[in-house]
């Protein structure tokens, strides 16, 4: 790639790598996993950066997270078939989060890792990132009414988690 | 409108994603059903449940060092290459330097050259810890926790300060190997940017330096006391990077003269 095409990738997708890595923790749940996995998805990003012709910084995000993505359900495949990681990162999850209110943070924290993936990565994209329910169809290749029912479905359980801790959110 | 209708909606007139109409019809409904209230409420204390309790994450430095370095062209997989080259023509140059050993001019040619390959070394080695499980051995922002860990794996104790107070906290340690013998690598981190200082025993000689060479987007910062020989090598700015050297320096030197020889 020529100078300028680096430089204008550095501009362009490196102010997400932030969210590219917040999106690979909650889909490797491992924090080695998921550097390693955007790492690639960076490496991958660089090499078609030349056919991206987004303009907009939204765009670019939707860009680098679906790469991340598709990144992240490949290495699975590949890596680390799903029931195997449940129970090693659940031992990790537990340790990043807790502050103001241990108890909660866990069981929705849990509860978010214990989400089939198609769910999980919905919640990070919509209430982590503030992704669009276009862009969320965009990235995970569903269309626009699926990427509903699945957000629906995904807060109907998290909801059910927090209501197990004793009911005193609600 | 069906309680099944609502819930199936509730989250994306929430999101702001649900059309006009069907918003409108849903706002009618919900001033009129309390327990349709109710479920938009425990909606509502989800989000912020979710706002509260789900963090989102910084990506490492080190993984940001590597995708820049890897965005600027490749940089390290070009420095390795030439590392592993050197390794080969390295006895091939010691041979040719004892054959033109009676000439002066010679001998300092090859002198020069090995400043270069040790600068080149150095950078190597800053690169290669920036590659995944690489950057420390002891991964420690406590002073008392990195000093002692060096015992038995060096024949000598660095200094070892945390500037956390100046914005260049300690990150870890780490054993390396650099100009023909270990050495010890301390990492210092600067908001995204990692630092790495390489240090060992000076060969008796005066005092100095601080030279700076800059190659492949890294600055090199070298510098040798009475005690030891430093390197630091960071893409941090070339000004930040001078006054990490500043406080280096001023440490070791408030450290090692009461022990020195």
């Amino acid at each position: 790639m020529e100078s300028s095409g680096r430089a204008r990738f550095e501009a362009v997708v490196l102010p997400h790598l932030d969210a590219a890595y917040t999106l690979a923790r909650y889909l490797m749940r491992n924090a080695q996993d998921a550097e390693d996995v955007v790492q690639d998805a960076c490496l991958r990003a660089l090499k078609y950066f030349e056919g991206f012709r987004g303009e907009e910084a939204t765009s670019a995000r939707a860009w680098l997270l679906t790469i991340v993505r598709n990144t992240a359900h490949s290495w699975r495949k590949r890596h680390r078939p799903d029931a195997l990681a449940v129970e090693f990162d659940e031992r990790e999850h537990r340790e990043t989060i807790a502050e103001r209110d241990p108890e909660a943070k866990e069981t929705l924290g849990r509860a978010l890792d214990r989400l089939a993936p198609e769910f999980r990565e919905v919640i990070v994209l919509r209430e982590l990132q503030g992704l669009s329910y276009k862009e969320i169809s965009d990235v995970t290749g569903v269309p626009v009414g699926t990427v509903m029912s699945r957000l629906s479905r995904a807060r109907a359980r998290l909801q059910e988690a927090l209501r197990g801790r004793g009911g005193a959110l609600t | 409108m069906t309680h099944a209708t609502f819930e199936a909606q509730v989250d994306a007139y929430l999101d702001g994603e649900l059309p006009a109409g069907d918003a409108r019809a849903l706002e009618t409904h919900l001033a009129q059903c309390p327990e349709c209230t109710r479920f938009r409420d425990g909606r509502l204390e989800l989000r912020a449940a979710i706002v509260a309790g789900i963090p989102t994450f910084q990506a490492p430095p080190a993984l940001r060092e590597r995708v820049l370095a890897a965005a600027r062209g490749s940089s390290s997989a070009r420095a390795l290459r030439r590392f592993t080259m050197r390794n080969v023509w390295r006895p091939l140059a010691l041979a040719a330097s004892l054959a033109v050993v009676a000439l002066g001019s010679w001998t300092l040619a090859l002198q020069r050259a090995a400043g270069v390959a040790l600068a080149d070394d150095v950078l190597a080695s800053h690169i290669r810890s920036l590659m995944p499980g690489h950057l420390t051995d002891v991964p420690s922002s406590d002073q008392h926790t990195v000093k002692p860990w060096f015992n038995g794996r060096l024949d000598f104790s660095p200094p070892v300060s945390d500037f956390a107070g100046r914005g260049y906290p300690l990150l870890g340690g780490r054993l390396d190997y650099v100009d023909g013998r270990t050495v010890a690598a301390l990492v210092y981190g600067r908001r995204q940017h990692v630092i790495n200082v390489f240090l060992w025993p000076a060969a008796r000689g005066p005092a100095g330096g601080p030279s700076t060479r800059t190659r492949q987007g890294y600055h090199e910062l070298h510098w040798t006391t009475g005690d030891y020989t430093y390197w630091v090598v960071s893409d941090l700015g070339l000004a930040e990077l001078q006054d990490f050297a500043q406080l280096l320096r001023q440490a070791d030197s408030t450290t090692s003269v009461p022990a020195s020889r």
